[in-house]
């Protein structure tokens, strides 16, 4: 995590953002979840699920906090629109 | 098997940073500020897992792929410190972000030399601006393959290169290892190295991070090792807990050790589902005093602390004393000097600590990045202090710091850095700082993207008069500077010499910094200006500046620019005579290879130079060996310039040995070249001259006097195109068009190159002569061309224009040349001499005058009477004379006094009639 360098202007994208869910072992505390300000986090059993917009390089960006912070990455899924209707529960954040 | 793992088994070992792991030095005794429990040396057997790595490491290469955490640092410690290690290590720790390949091929040259203990014999390896990283893994292949013995190559953190330059090359390093070399990596990620030819062979072994987890076993023994009263279910509870995870471990230890009750600890820890990093982090953090957390936390932001940075950064003294501390107590921060000066925090534990202070005080961040940036400023830090003043936002000021030092840094050799920097400003206005313009142009430059540079100095220059008065001047020196450096890559000479003038009058600046930023500035504006000059003919100017360029850089300590301009200066010393031109490449190159850059395109001008003066004085052997030489330091595009003077000097070995065909072929290839250069340059017409002369004898006058044709007249009339159109004359059969074509040349009223011009007009006039019948005439000029070509030796005239018969022709006693004819006659006969350039040995006693006419008619065929008579002395002078000579040279008879003769150079000058 290269913290002490400033992450690219966040307001432009490259392509459009998708709705992504990532999973993750374990709950996670403020420290932690202060690595992911663009997500919102929610706990489901002894899990973590981080819920958020991103483009392709916030999410690998996310994925490299992951790694970074030793977590333990269970799933990642990008909900499509059309994925989104069918399975309304899973998309939001509560 | 048991082994001492001085750090328990924590994963924050690291290597010093120099090479071979070293044993740590005496732990200290830790104060009361710090509640962690001082680490003793402790005993844990993970026996099974460095077995696991010795089989492992059978193969040619291992990978330890595995997360964060995992132990594979503190295993490779392990591993490397275990007593009767059979390898020899070479270690290599790659830094935090590393996207220049070429602070990292030299961080691995360096090791590898270190490691084979031959460093202060070998070449110190040293970063250049332009950098070939082909050149470098051959370089680090040469130096491994010094080393004897088994030999293990130890590269950690490769998780870290970003450059994917340096992935591709590392691939290719690790798939030629020389036989007795194995290399093992350690990375967080699974990496694109292609290494599936070694896969198939089995040759490439893998340890991953289920192999590296901690068993209920070895939890228990590290428990014990580190004095944890813990009963079995708890040890096995916290082996689950973690899953064996070695930080898991280690940072649960830290708090254990000390703690009043361990097994309500390890139960609340396992009923919490809190992620295991976090949790433990947290607890370790709330155990230390105030002082230690605050300065942790302030720290953090840096990928390297010192005492005194710290102490800025908190505001208090003392830090010194806690980073110690906490080093002795494992508490995850490593020291990185042997003088233990400069610390730095475990990855994970400093990624956690910048989260936390980020979430709790996050209004003082950009305070401390800013604090911490005028530190490393103030000591010479610039990287750092760029990279923090960005952090903090202050993106102008970034742009001012980075443009200031760019051409400072570019000599560094981090010009990767520099890109680096460069794309770490957002988009939006602080990218269109027009400071950063400048250095996006040298960025671009240094790439060889022309077109991409050009439009950025536009943007520069555009911007100059709104700059402040003080920073106006630096300004555009440092525009000229890089306009010059495009004109030189471009080849377009015309105009920018004028542009440039400005630069003869050196750079005021107020303080020692100024001056001295303004001295590297400076020294680069005169490297450029002078090559420029020296590739456009401005050769007098030329040698000024760059013999200054040289001077200046040797003063200001940048080796690159002094190997730069003397380089140069070799090739801008055609006007000289050819000893001294041979000296200053010679110097250059001496100087070039004490660098490490002997085969850089840096040096290349004085590489071709040197093989060319070897191939005009007849010494091909060697003449070939500088110019594959210069092929190598070519390896890497370096602009059609410097490749059309190689394509000339090879031409010329082929010409030389009789070879057309394959002269013919280069002097074509440079001829090609020319069309890419925007301006003609200093050889364009011995290029083309020759080109044709080749052409007209093969047999192909038609098509070089159809090529004649399309020139325009000012150049068709230069001499090198004159003496083209004899020899198409002579082939056409019209030996008297030819002395029509010469008669310019030969009176000096056209403009030539050079006098070897003139002797090879000379040669071909003699060749006209005989064709018309005219002996007498002809040896006239052919005893011109050997008077002329005497002082400097030249031999490849005479080789390259079929003068044997003329020579043969000529008589020996009635030349005053006899040696060089000799010389010229032997390389016809497809000979290569050799190039004698040692100074006269100062034992060899001076010979007189006398001496010295008797000794000018050794190398001839006259007897010592006849030379009596020439003489006008009696035949016992000529013998007191001899034996002298003999006596002085140390010779035993007239040829081997005559080869000294040779060597010293006796013959060469103030001949007699």
């Amino acid at each position: 995590m290269p913290a002490h360098l400033p992450a690219h202007d966040h307001g432009f994208m490259d392509q459009a953002a998708t709705l992504y869910t990532i999973r993750i072992d374990g709950h996670l505390g403020a420290m932690a979840l202060s690595a992911f300000p663009a997500m919102v986090s929610r706990r489901q059993g002894a899990q973590t699920v981080l819920t958020g917009l991103l483009d392709r390089s916030a999410l690998y960006g996310v994925l490299a906090e992951i790694e970074a912070l030793g977590l333990d990455l269970v799933e990642v899924r990008r909900l499509t629109p059309k994925r989104k209707s069918s399975e309304p529960g899973d998309s939001r954040s509560p | 098997m048991v082994i001492r793992v001085p750090l328990t088994v924590g994963v924050l070992a690291c290597y010093r940073g120099n090479g071979v792991a070293g044993g740590r030095s005496p732990a200290r005794v830790p104060r009361q500020a710090l509640k962690v429990d001082r680490a003793t040396p402790r005993l844990v057997d993970r026996g099974e897992l460095l077995a696991a790595l010795d089989r492992a490491a059978a193969a040619k290469v291992t990978v330890i792929s595995a997360p964060a955490g995992s132990g594979k640092t503190s295993l490779l410690r392990a591993w490397a410190d275990r007593p009767g290690q059979p390898h020899r290590l070479v270690v290599v720790q790659v830094q935090r972000d590393q996207q220049d390949a070429q602070q990292f091929w030299l961080a691995l040259l360096d090791a590898v030399r270190r490691g084979s203990g031959t460093a202060s014999r070998a070449e110190a390896p040293a970063a250049t601006p332009d950098f070939n990283e082909r050149a470098m893994v051959e370089r680090v292949l040469a130096a491994l393959e010094d080393h004897r013995g088994r030999v293990m190559l130890v590269i950690d953190d490769l998780h870290e290169l970003t450059s994917p330059d340096a992935l591709a090359q590392l691939t290719r390093l690790l798939t030629s290892l020389p036989p007795n070399v194995h290399a093992m990596l350690a990375t967080r990620r699974d990496l694109p190295l292609h290494l599936h030819r070694l896969r198939l062979a089995g040759e490439l072994a893998e340890l991953r991070a289920a192999e590296l987890r901690f068993t209920e076993r070895e939890t228990r023994a590290l428990l014990d090792a580190s004095g944890i009263a813990l009963s079995d279910a708890g040890a096995a509870l916290l082996q689950q807990r973690t899953e064996g995870w070695a930080a898991g471990l280690r940072l649960a230890v830290i708090s254990l050790a000390g703690h009043p009750d361990p097994e309500r600890f390890v139960a609340e820890f396992s009923g919490s589902d809190r992620t295991v990093a976090e949790y433990l982090i947290a607890e370790m953090l709330d155990r230390q005093p105030d002082d230690v957390q605050q300065l942790l936390l302030d720290t953090s932001l840096l990928d390297r602390v010192n005492g005194e940075l710290a102490d800025l950064l908190t505001g208090r003294p003392g830090s010194e004393r806690i980073l110690l501390e906490l080093e002795d107590a494992n508490a995850f921060v490593v020291s990185l000097d042997s003088e233990r000066r400069w610390f730095r925090y475990h990855h994970l534990l400093g990624d956690f600590l910048r989260l936390e202070l980020r979430r709790t005080r996050p209004e003082e961040v950009p305070t401390l990045h800013r604090r911490a940036a005028g530190w490393f400023a103030e000591h010479g830090q610039i990287v750092e202090a760029i990279r923090q003043t960005q952090a903090a936002g202050d993106w102008s000021e970034a742009a001012r710091l980075l443009a200031d030092h760019s051409f400072s840094l570019t000599l560094d050799g981090q010009a990767q850095t520099i890109q680096a920097l460069v794309r770490a400003f957002p988009r939006g206005a602080a990218a269109d700082d027009p400071e950063l313009a400048l250095v996006r142009a040298g960025g671009e430059l240094v790439q060889g993207h022309l077109d991409e540079a050009a439009a950025h100095l536009a943007v520069a220059e555009s911007h100059v008069e709104a700059a402040s008065p003080d920073r106006r001047r630096r300004l555009r020196v440092a525009i000229a500077s890089l306009k010059l450096g495009l004109a030189r890559r471009r080849g377009h000479l015309a105009g920018v010499v004028e542009q440039a003038r400005f630069l003869d009058s050196p750079v005021t600046g107020q303080s020692d910094k100024d001056i001295a930023l303004g001295s590297d500035l400076r020294a680069v504006a005169l490297y450029n200006l002078g090559t420029i000059e020296a590739w456009s003919l401005g050769l007098q100017d030329a040698e000024r500046h760059l013999q200054e360029g040289a001077v200046l850089a040797r003063q200001i300590g940048r080796p690159y620019l002094e190997v730069g301009c003397l380089a140069q200066l070799g090739f801008a010393s055609k006007i000289r005579p050819i000893a001294t031109t041979r000296q200053r490449c010679q110097e250059a190159i001496t100087l070039a290879e004490r660098h490490g850059w002997g085969t850089e395109p840096v040096i290349a001008p004085a590489l071709v130079t040197l093989a060319a003066t070897m191939i005009w004085t007849g010494a091909f052997d060697e003449g070939e060996r500088w110019v594959q030489r210069t092929a190598q330091a070519l390896e890497s595009d370096s602009g059609p310039g410097i490749t059309q003077l190689l394509h000339l000097a090879t031409g010329m070995l082929q010409a030389g040995r009789g070879r057309h065909h394959q002269a013919l072929e280069e002097f074509s290839a440079a001829e090609r070249l020319q069309s890419q250069l925007a301006g003609s340059h200093a050889l364009a017409s011995q290029v083309t001259g020759w080109m044709l002369t080749t052409q007209a004898r093969l047999g192909m006058p038609g098509q070089a006097r159809a090529s004649l044709a399309t020139l325009p007249d000012e150049r068709a009339n230069l001499g090198e195109l004159r003496n083209a159109r004899a020899v198409i004359c002579l082939a056409e059969g019209d030996p008297a068009g030819a002395l029509d074509a010469l008669a310019e040349v030969l009176d000096g009223t056209t403009p030539v190159i050079g006098y070897v011009t003139v002797v090879e007009a000379q040669l071909l006039a003699a060749l006209a002569d005989r064709a018309l019948g005219d002996q007498g005439a002809a040896n006239t000029a052919t005893e011109r061309a050997l008077a002329l070509a005497e002082p400097d030796r030249l031999v490849l005239p005479f080789a390259m224009t079929d003068s044997r018969e003329l020579l043969e022709a000529l008589p020996r006693h009635q030349t005053a040349h006899a040696a060089l004819l000799t010389d010229v006659l032997d390389v016809v006969h497809g000979a290569s001499l050799t190039a004698n350039d040692q100074p006269p040995s100062p034992q060899t006693e001076e010979l007189s005058p006398s001496e010295l006419r008797v000794l000018r008619y050794l190398p001839t065929n006259l007897s010592r009477p006849e030379i009596a008579r020439e003489l006008s002395v009696t035949v016992n002078t000529v013998n007191t004379h001899v034996r002298n000579i003999y006596a002085k040279l140390q010779a035993r008879d007239r040829s081997s006094a005559v080869r000294r003769a040779r060597e010293l150079r006796l013959l060469s000058t103030g001949l007699t009639r």
